[in-house]
């Protein structure tokens, strides 16, 4: 019964990893750490997962266009637009709704512009690109705001109490995921799927390589702005390094979600999946009393998990017997 | 109406000249084939002819216009099937199908209705149920062509560029793909043909251009296409060469024999057959790019492990050792040489010395076991005065020589080993004359003390002066084998072209001559 429906999953996208996975894990939530289902719990959990959640479906588009385009500056990147919202838009009265936003978007997209461009035009590999964008921003980060401090429009910082499930961050999450079903609705999606599944034969195709790749990358800062902006929300304050950390999470929230680094099949329902499962593992281990060992066993059992899906992964696709389209099912 | 004109159209890669001056013209209507050798340029004329390459020098008019990319040539009706088959192997057949008919956000046609489409069309051109959903990568070979062509056909093009697109189809299939030139061609489209299949062009095409050496040496109409006219045209109007008989090379079946294959099967469900190489042989290797002769000498050498069947030497004491990997190979007294230099020759990065130093270091120790340079540094002096490499000092790096001399000194690594049989996989490629002169006379040299060789070659009129046979490949098996006094380069020729599983009649050496 499991299985047909699972069978029934769009091909190649497979779904069915990351959701077994969130699966077992509210089970686990719920015998260890019942609190996570009240509705204080449930906004927390909103709250605090949303930036990773947003940030993971950013990069998916990003790898899906190919050459190994595993997004490092993402996390650096919505540290500047925190630190700038911080010190640049609020102190000079920019702080508007409006602004925050146009200003989110536009300074990611540019960001993500101006990677494609970087990577189409001197033809070197996207990780070499955004090793040096993460670097780069990273500094820029401290340059502008050298410690935590400042606060988040007020607006925002409100959003951040977290008592409410019906919250503005929970909208955000919903606009994402509506933003995404709306791309996959479009020739967009496919072209994307095409370039990074095999780029000679997209290039030969007649498509136009650069454009798709460029409304990829853009596509991700689009994301990447709510998802600093959620981050803003989150800490209610100005941190440069903060950010940083999301990098690492996010890739392995893309990659427990099923998409594959080498580009092609991607899902930003599955970067969601995995990375809720992300915040669902270092919620339950937070019920368990390792004090200040807490975050380093986290730590070590994302990476656990990220190695025994993949497995799971490879042994589910091998037991699989190569079907050929001449056996007439039709 | 002119559909394609392209005229003095020179490109190079790198060193190599692929085209030099290729000239075509091709009406609206009118199904045009390119034919010549291998390395003649047919699939550069192509692709530049789609927009994939753009020429060197020369001028280039597809409907009117010059095609800067594909993107372009396709707006303009240009549907471009090149020899590597095009395939987004993890996407589904309809994604594949219909790539790049789409705008950048707007669908030209529903999943729904595309994996309709799809669907009729490729059950059509293939003539069996199809499932457009299926992914590519499990597909059979020759679905996997129609996908490719069914993503040109789609389009309804005006000009449709087929490199070598029948390779993977059953004699079945090639008639059906005729039967939709031939619908395309009656619906005033222009359709260009590379194909190595003479029997085939023969039928369909209505003129065709001949390339010898990236340049245009021939168009026939129509009537004018026939075997011998195309084979003459493309094998040069130069003599047939003549045969050397040594006659020192006569009664070879007496020496000893050291390498055998038996029942050798290169890939699944091809015609098995045998090998034999005796002392002091000197064996051509030959075939069309993919007929399965670059694969047999990378299985003699224990680089690729055959299907079925297995490859022996013999050592000098007559024990029989079976070769299962290079390793096995090197210590039965088997020497590769490589000709593709870059990639599985030269060590950039390292001297001429350790370049050379790199196979036998294992023979030179002292008693301690410690490498004897002494005698390594000997031995190469000797392989270089021997094979006359031009070498500056033997610690500059070896990219520091020029590309002849990079190949001698490979050529000196495997005769260092002191091997008993060397296997060259065209060793010549992109060599000056003279070193291949040089290469020969030491080839010739090996052999008469006894070495026995395994040539491959892509230039066929080297084989000529010193080979004592030419093992010709066609469809991945041993399709003929021609002792050094039928050699010609026409009887070469037509033993790689002729007997094609659906030529319409065999030819045999013998009405050649």
């Amino acid at each position: 019964m499991m299985t047909d429906i699972l069978k029934r999953l769009p091909a190649g996208t497979s779904l069915a990893m990351p959701l077994g996975l969130v699966a077992l894990l509210l089970l686990l939530s719920a015998v260890f750490s019942p609190q996570l289902f009240t509705i204080d719990g449930i906004a927390g959990a909103i709250l605090v997962s949303a930036p990773l959640i947003v940030a993971a479906m950013a990069i998916t588009p990003i790898a899906m266009a190919g050459r190994g385009g595993v997004d490092l500056s993402i996390g650096p990147l919505i540290g500047f637009i925190n630190v700038t919202i911080v010190a640049w838009l609020q102190p000079h009265g920019f702080g508007t709704p409006v602004m925050v936003f146009a200003y989110a978007m536009l300074a990611a997209c540019a960001w993500y512009a101006l990677l494609a461009t970087v990577i189409t035009i001197v033809r070197v590999s996207p990780i070499i690109v955004m090793l040096a964008g993460y670097m780069v921003l990273a500094g820029l980060d401290l340059v502008i705001l050298p410690r935590p401090s400042g606060s988040a429009p007020e607006w925002l910082g409100d959003w951040g109490f977290g008592t409410e499930i019906f919250s503005p961050v929970l909208a955000i999450l919903l606009i994402s995921g509506f933003a995404w079903g709306l791309l996959r609705s479009t020739a967009l999606f496919d072209n994307i799927e095409l370039l990074g599944a095999d780029e000679r034969t997209a290039y030969t195709a007649g498509l136009a390589t650069d454009r798709v790749r460029l409304a990829a990358y853009v596509v991700g800062g689009l994301l990447a702005a709510m998802a600093a902006i959620c981050q803003t929300a989150v800490i209610g304050s100005g941190d440069p390094t903060q950010g940083n950390r999301i990098t690492l999470q996010a890739i392995t929230a893309l990659v427990l979600g099923g998409t594959a680094l080498s580009g092609g099949r991607g899902s930003a329902t599955g970067s969601a999946l995995g990375a809720i499962a992300m915040f669902l593992i270092s919620n339950l281990l937070s019920s368990f009393n390792f004090g200040a060992m807490s975050g380093f066993i986290t730590q070590a059992v994302y990476g656990l998990v990220l190695v025994l899906t993949l497995l799971a992964t490879l042994i589910r696709f091998r037991s699989k017997p190569v079907k050929g389209a001449s056996d007439g099912r039709s | 109406m002119t559909g394609i004109l392209v005229q003095g159209v020179s490109k190079s890669f790198g060193e190599t000249r692929a085209l030099t001056d290729a000239s075509l013209a091709a009406d609206m209507g009118e199904v045009h084939a390119i034919v010549g050798e291998n390395g003649s340029g047919k699939s550069t004329l192509a692709k530049i002819i789609s927009g994939v390459l753009a020429p060197d020098g020369g001028t280039v008019d597809v409907l009117g216009e010059t095609p800067g990319n594909p993107c372009h040539a396709r707006r303009l009706g240009v549907a471009p099937i090149f020899q590597e088959m095009m395939l987004a192997e993890q996407l589904s057949i309809a994604e594949n199908v219909f790539a790049g008919s789409d705008g950048l956000l707007c669908r030209t046609l529903s999943a729904k209705a595309r994996n309709a489409e799809a669907k009729a069309l490729l059950e059509r051109l293939s003539g069996q149920a199809v499932d457009p959903t299926a992914r590519v990568s499990d597909l059979p070979l020759h679905l996997k062509q129609w996908v490719v062509l069914a993503r040109a056909i789609c389009i309804q093009p005006r000009v449709l560029i087929l490199d070598e697109s029948s390779a993977a189809l059953d004699l079945a299939g090639t008639e059906r793909l005729h039967a939709e030139i031939r619908r395309l061609r009656d619906g005033g489209a222009c359709i260009l043909i590379v194909t190595h299949r003479i029997a085939e062009l023969v039928r369909i095409a209505d003129k065709a251009t001949v390339l010898r050496d990236g340049r245009t040496v021939g168009t026939l109409s129509k009537f004018e296409i026939t075997e011998q006219n195309l084979l003459k045209l493309m094998s040069a109007e130069k003599p047939p060469a003549k045969v050397q008989l040594d006659p020192s090379k006569t009664a070879r079946s007496s020496s000893a024999l050291v390498l055998r294959c038996e029942a050798l099967q290169l890939a699944r469900e091809t015609t098995p057959f045998g090998f034999e190489l005796r002392e002091g042989e000197i064996v051509g290797v030959a075939g069309l790019d993919g007929a399965g002769h670059a694969e047999f000498i990378r299985t003699v050498a224990g680089i690729d492990l055959p299907s079925s069947g297995s490859v022996t030497i013999f050592g000098s004491h007559g024990q029989s050792i079976e070769i299962r990997s290079i390793e096995e190979a090197g210590a039965a007294g088997l020497s590769y040489v490589s000709g593709d230099r870059k990639k599985e020759g030269i060590f950039p990065a390292l001297s001429t010395f350790e370049n050379f130093a790199m196979a036998p270091y294992g023979c030179h120790r002292d008693r301690t076991g410690l490498i004897d340079a002494g005698s390594l540094r000997g031995s190469f002096a000797r392989e270089v005065a021997r094979l006359g490499i031009k070498v500056g000092p033997p610690n500059d790096r070896i990219t520091s020589l020029s590309g002849g001399n990079q190949q001698k000194v490979l050529i000196a690594r495997a005769f260092a080993a002191q091997p008993k049989v060397i296997v060259l996989n065209d060793p010549a490629r992109g060599v000056d004359i003279g070193t291949k002169q040089e290469l020969y006379r030491q080839l010739v040299a090996f052999s008469q003390t006894g070495g026995a060789v395994i040539y491959l070659s892509s230039e066929i009129e080297e084989f000529f002066d010193f080979a004592d046979r030419v093992d010709v490949f066609v469809q991945t098996t041993l399709h003929r084998s021609l002792p050094s006094r039928d050699l010609s380069e026409e009887a070469l020729l037509y033993a790689m072209f002729g007997r094609l599983a659906d030529a319409v009649s065999p030819i045999t050496v013998e009405e050649m001559a």
